[in-house]
Formats: C-alpha cells, structure tokens, sequence
C-alpha cells in the first residue's frame, strides 16, 4: 500500500499505573473452567505518556530504547490496525516506578497501544486492548479498562471474567516498597503460580467478597478481601515483616492490607471518613520508618478522570 | 438470565438462604450431603481413580449414602453402602432404587461398637474388591473443602455473619464453612450442635435416638479448634424443635435442622446485633412417621410439650446433664478440654 499523507500522523496515549491488586489467584468460569485472574487497584500518582508518529519505513524507533515490551506492542499494534509495513518514532514518558508491582509494563504497553492506534485513526476498545498488550508482553494488568470500571481480569489470556459495574468504594492508600535494596521483581521471569485446590476453592469465597464489597460499596469488607488475598501471595511471594504490618494495620484502625502479588509494594487501606486520619496514617509511617522504610506514597481512589482516550 | 442446571446434583445441592428474623437467618438444604459427595467423587474422578462401572465402597445409614448413590446413579458408578439395621427400610429400597448394593451388618447385639463392625466389613468388602474407591467422609479432608459454596452464598447475600450455627457428626460442613468465612471473618461465632451419647466433645458413647449428628468414633474433620461453643441437645428437644420450625416457618426439615435450629434461634435471641447462620441438612419427608408422628414418639418416650427455654451453662463435658446443656469450648482441642481440672459441679468461670 502506498503511503498518503493521511497516513502520516502523530497519536497520543496515557496510561496510569497500579497498586497491586486487590485480589490475584484462580478462578473458575461459568464452565467451571479455571484461569488465573487478578482485580486491579489503579493508581493515578504515576502514568505513562506516549506519543507515535507514523512513518512510511517499517522501522520502530523505540526512545527511551529499553522498552522492549513497548516495541512489541507497537508492533501489533500496526498490525492490528493494517498498518503492517509501516514504522514509526515511540517516545515514551513515564514516571512509574519500576520492578515494584506498579504495572510500568503494562502502563508503557497500554500507552503505547492507544498512541499507535490513534495515529492509524483507529479506536480501539479496552477488550481489543487486552488482547494486544497480552500477545506484547505474555501477562498484563487491566489497567487498559477505564478506572472507574473494576473487572476480575485474565491476566495471561487478556479476557475479562467478570466486571464489577460499579466502582471501587473511596479508599485512602498508604503504601510502601517492602524491598529496600530496590532490586524488585522481573515479573517476566516470575512463573505462573501452582495454587493448591483449598486456596482454588478459597478464592472464590475471596471472589464472593469483593462482588459483595463494591454492590455494598462496603470499605470493610474490601479490606478484609484485600488482606487474605495477601495472606495466601504470602506462600508464593512472602512480603518480610507481614505478621508485624498486620498488627500495625489493626492498631491503626487500618481496613486492612493490600499487596502487588507479583511486586513488592504493600499498601495499609484506609476508609477516608474514618475519625483522626492524619494520626493515624503518621503512625504508620513512623513505624514503618522505625523499620527502615523510609519512602512511603499515598493516594485515594475516588472520582477521577479518565486516561485520555483514542479519537478516531 | 435463569439458571439451568446441568444434572440434578447441582439442582439438588444448592442450598437456599431464608430470613427467620432480622438477625437470624438458616441455610435450608434439600440434601446437604451432596455437596461432600460430588465434591470427593469429582477430586477421585480429576484423579484418574473413578471410571465408569467402577466399585465405591462407603459405610452410611443415613444421607451421605444416598447422595454417593444418587451421583453413583448417574456416572455408572457401582456403589456398595454398609449400613447398620437402623437403616430405615423407605431409605434402603430409595438406594436399591438407586444401584446401591447395601450391605446390613447384623450379629451384634450391643448398638455399641456397631460403627467399628461396619468398618471392619468395609475392610473385608475391599480386599474382595481391589481398585475400589473410599470416599470416606469422616477422615477425606475434601469433605470439609466441599463446602466453599455456602461460604460463597453467605459472603455474597449478607456480607457478614457473626455467628454459624450447625449439627456436628462428621465434622465437614461446620468445619469446612466456617474455615472459609474466617477467611474474612476472623472473629466469627462458631457454635456446634451434638447429642448425648456421641463421643465427638468427650461426652461417653451411648445409642442415641437423634441420628445424623453425633458420632461413636472420633472423625479427624472435627477440628475441635474451631469450635467456641458446643451445645448438647438430647432427641425430645430436637424433635419438637423440628415440629415448631415446621409449624412456626413451614420448613418441613429432619432432626439435624431441628437441633440446629433451637440453638440457634436462642443465640440469636441473646445477641441481638449479632448476624447469626444455622446450617439446615435435609429435608423431613424421610421422618414423616417418626419425628413428624406423635405415636412414635410417644413410643420413644420422646414426645415433649414444650422447649426448654434456655441450655443450662457447663464448664466441663463431664458436667452436662441429660437435657440442653452447653459450654464454652473456646478453639481449644479435644484435650486440652477434657484435661482441664474438673472439680465436679463447681462452676468455674475463667
């Protein structure tokens, strides 16, 4: 196909970054078949921005050039939308964290689909999103769905198992980097994990849980979703010191503890109407400064707007 | 978008949830012993250890067996139930009916000790028959992890329970449920329900007229340290509960429910903030000359007149009289119950 000058267009995508989860584990279909799945807790103190420009070579131009999984997605991307013989130059820009279960990957990779599809003038929706940003990097978060819509995701597979259609209650997040040498986690080299039938089973009491939580918009009931999702990760991906950050969660009135559960970010959830927030949360913060984390962040999950969207 | 279901297990399974009063609620099943059934012969089935035609083998007088039969009807399972002559004869000719081949352990003329004949014919049935299956509902810990569905139901349709309430015999559906609820609910109530004469919290080994609570034998699915409350109710009281649950709520349920449902419905009454479950088993029709007949009971000296109106408060399993009595077992084990001091009736308040 010859290159027009339509076809030489600049788009733009954003996307946000994420907590963790709310709930990760296995469940079961209306078939009774079993998937991994994970509920995301999104995060708007970081985003990706991305800007492409389309050109007539086949060559992608990747700057920053280690954003391997963005290639990939720009790549698909084109394909996707019948641009397969063409390139372009990816710059992305992000202030995400990385290697802590924040979601930099996705969020690159969601950024970069909704800039590539924009310059190829097409609209892409979250469903068609999922499946691009799985294909580019084998096991994404859900972050592609607008924030206000909380889904039970397919991680590997980039389907949605249930949505929720409503969204989360208000929370008040204080969250930590467990892993104080930085290191992180490459979740490309973190294997699926082969839960036991009792935790199968447990999940979807946990799944029963959370569904209940956002019909009831119900803060408490979130928490104690949100801790015993961590409590089980702990068997595969053990945050240090939990039993303690447990306690401090319960003595600071705290909903309980939420955890990325293929990072190492913990975050204490507070309901934000609760008496004496501020005290509370500088107590938490000095224990956890007393156990030599010494950077924390903290965020609210309430009415916000949305990532910029697509326009055809 | 109405349900269909896929065969009548899961029709039959499904529990039903039904307000009582405003803080009480029963989960009422039809057969609640199907949920253990399906859920032991599908773990035996993903593990290559059940075909069609192969040989189950079970010892049950009462509702797991019929519920292994129903489900071995439908997978051309062969099922051989040993049971004890208690079996009533409706039930045998139900599970006949079924498939089931049931075996009647007879020779014994002392009740006691009849559970442990019937073990040792299992043991006799299983050398002639190698390849058999066991699911073996007192000791299989996929009894309990059956139960996950009424967890599921109690999360979803309240959000939160303070207090589940159930008959105890082999330890799988209170155990099991109320280990998920903790999940989410570490503080939740967990009061079980047995009889006199059953051995499961240290009361001596006696016949017993109420069945499908209470046990001879010790099951390792009772985890005793789930338990905070344990209540003993003799046959009379359970019976004419029964009667009232059906008079005052048109639920037409057998003596396990009815248990159940006295002990519930107090400690629903004395903790009125406080969102309190009972677990229902079966239905009634199966009781319908016995429980639900006046004469039978009278035959049993079994007909009471009225409920008592409260248990009596125990410190220790030894001090339980013949009538509804509880005591605070508080997550303790068996032995650390039994072992503590008992200083005859003194009561002794920790």
């Amino acid at each position: 196909m010859a290159v027009s000058e339509v076809d030489l267009k600049v788009g733009h995508g954003q996307a946000y970054a994420h907590h963790g989860e709310l709930l990760q584990g296995m469940f079961a279909d209306e078939q009774g078949y079993l998937h991994y799945g994970l509920v995301t807790l999104p995060c708007m103190l970081f985003h990706t921005e991305v800007t492409f420009t389309v050109t007539p070579n086949s060559e992608i131009i990747v700057e920053p050039a280690t954003h391997s999984k963005a290639f990939q997605a720009a790549k698909l991307t084109l394909h996707y939308c019948n641009r397969s013989g063409h390139g372009g130059h990816l710059k992305l820009n992000s202030n995400i964290p990385l290697k802590m279960g924040f979601g930099s990957s996705t969020s690159d990779v969601c950024a970069t689909i909704r800039a590539v599809a924009q310059a190829c003038s097409f609209h892409l929706l979250p469903e068609e999103i999922a499946q691009i940003a799985v294909q580019a990097e084998q096991a994404s978060d859900s972050i592609m769905f607008d924030t206000q819509q909380t889904v039970l995701f397919a991680q590997r597979e980039g389907i949605v198992l249930e949505e929720f259609h409503k969204p989360l209650p208000v929370l008040e997040i204080i969250g930590f980097n467990t892993d104080a040498t930085g290191q992180g986690i490459d979740t490309l080299t973190f294997t699926p994990i082969h839960y036991s039938h009792q935790e199968i089973e447990a999940f979807r009491v946990l799944l029963a849980g959370l569904r209940k939580a956002i019909a009831l918009h119900d803060p408490y009931l979130l928490g104690r979703v949100t801790t015993a999702s961590a409590y089980i990760n702990q068997r595969y991906l053990p945050k240090p010191h939990f039993d303690r950050l447990l306690q401090l969660a319960s003595k600071t009135g705290a909903l309980g503890l939420q955890v990325a559960h293929s990072g190492t970010i913990v975050g204490f959830l507070f309901d934000p109407e609760i008496a004496e927030l501020e005290e509370r949360v500088q107590m938490i913060l000095t224990h956890l400064f007393e156990m030599g984390f010494h950077i924390s962040h903290r965020f609210r999950t309430e009415k916000r707007t949305s990532p910029r969207k697509n326009t055809a | 978008m109405r349900k269909i279901y896929p065969t009548t297990i899961e029709a039959i399974e499904a529990p039903t949830l039904i307000r009582i009063t405003d803080n009480f609620y029963v989960v009422a099943f039809r057969l609640m012993k199907l949920l253990p059934a399906h859920f032991i012969l599908d773990r035996a089935q993903q593990a290559g250890l059940l075909d069609i035609g192969s040989i189950i083998i079970e010892t049950s007088s009462g509702t797991f067996g019929l519920a292994l039969a129903m489900i071995c009807a439908l997978r051309g399972y062969r099922l051989i139930l040993v049971s004890d002559p208690v079996i009533d004869t409706s039930l045998k000719r139900r599970l006949e009916e079924l498939g089931a081949h049931v075996e009647i352990v007879s020779g014994v003329e002392a009740y006691t000790g009849i559970q442990q004949v019937r073990l040792d014919r299992i043991k006799s049935l299983q050398e002639e028959h190698p390849g058999y299956f066991w699911p073996s509902q007192y000791d299989n810990p996929h009894n309990p992890e059956a139960y996950t569905p009424v967890a599921e139901l109690l999360v979803e349709a309240l959000g939160h329970v303070d207090c589940l309430i159930g008959t105890v015999g082999s330890g799988g559906s209170l155990c099991g449920t109320s280990n998920y609820l903790r999940m989410l609910f570490p503080q939740l109530t967990v009061a079980g329900v047995d009889t006199h004469g059953s051995v499961l919290f240290g009361l001596p080994d006696q016949p017993r007229l109420l069945r499908g609570l209470g046990n001879s034998l010790m099951p390792k699915n009772v985890a005793h340290m789930a338990f905070d409350e344990i209540h003993w109710v003799n046959a009379a009281e359970a019976f004419l509960a029964t009667r009232i649950l059906h008079r005052t709520h048109a639920l037409y349920m057998g003596g396990t429910s009815g248990a159940a449902f006295l002990v519930s419905r107090w400690w629903a009454q004395q903790h009125p903030n406080a969102t309190v479950v009972a677990l229902l088993p079966d239905e009634g029709y199966r009781y319908q000359d016995t429980i639900y007949n006046d004469d039978w009971l009278r035959q049993h000296n079994a007909l009471l007149t009225q409920l008592p109106e409260q248990p009596c408060l125990v410190s220790h399993p030894h001090e339980v009289n013949e009538n509804w009595s509880y005591m605070l077992w508080k997550r303790r084990t068996y032995e650390q119950v039994l072992h503590y001091p008992f200083l005859g009736g003194q009561s002794r308040g920790q």
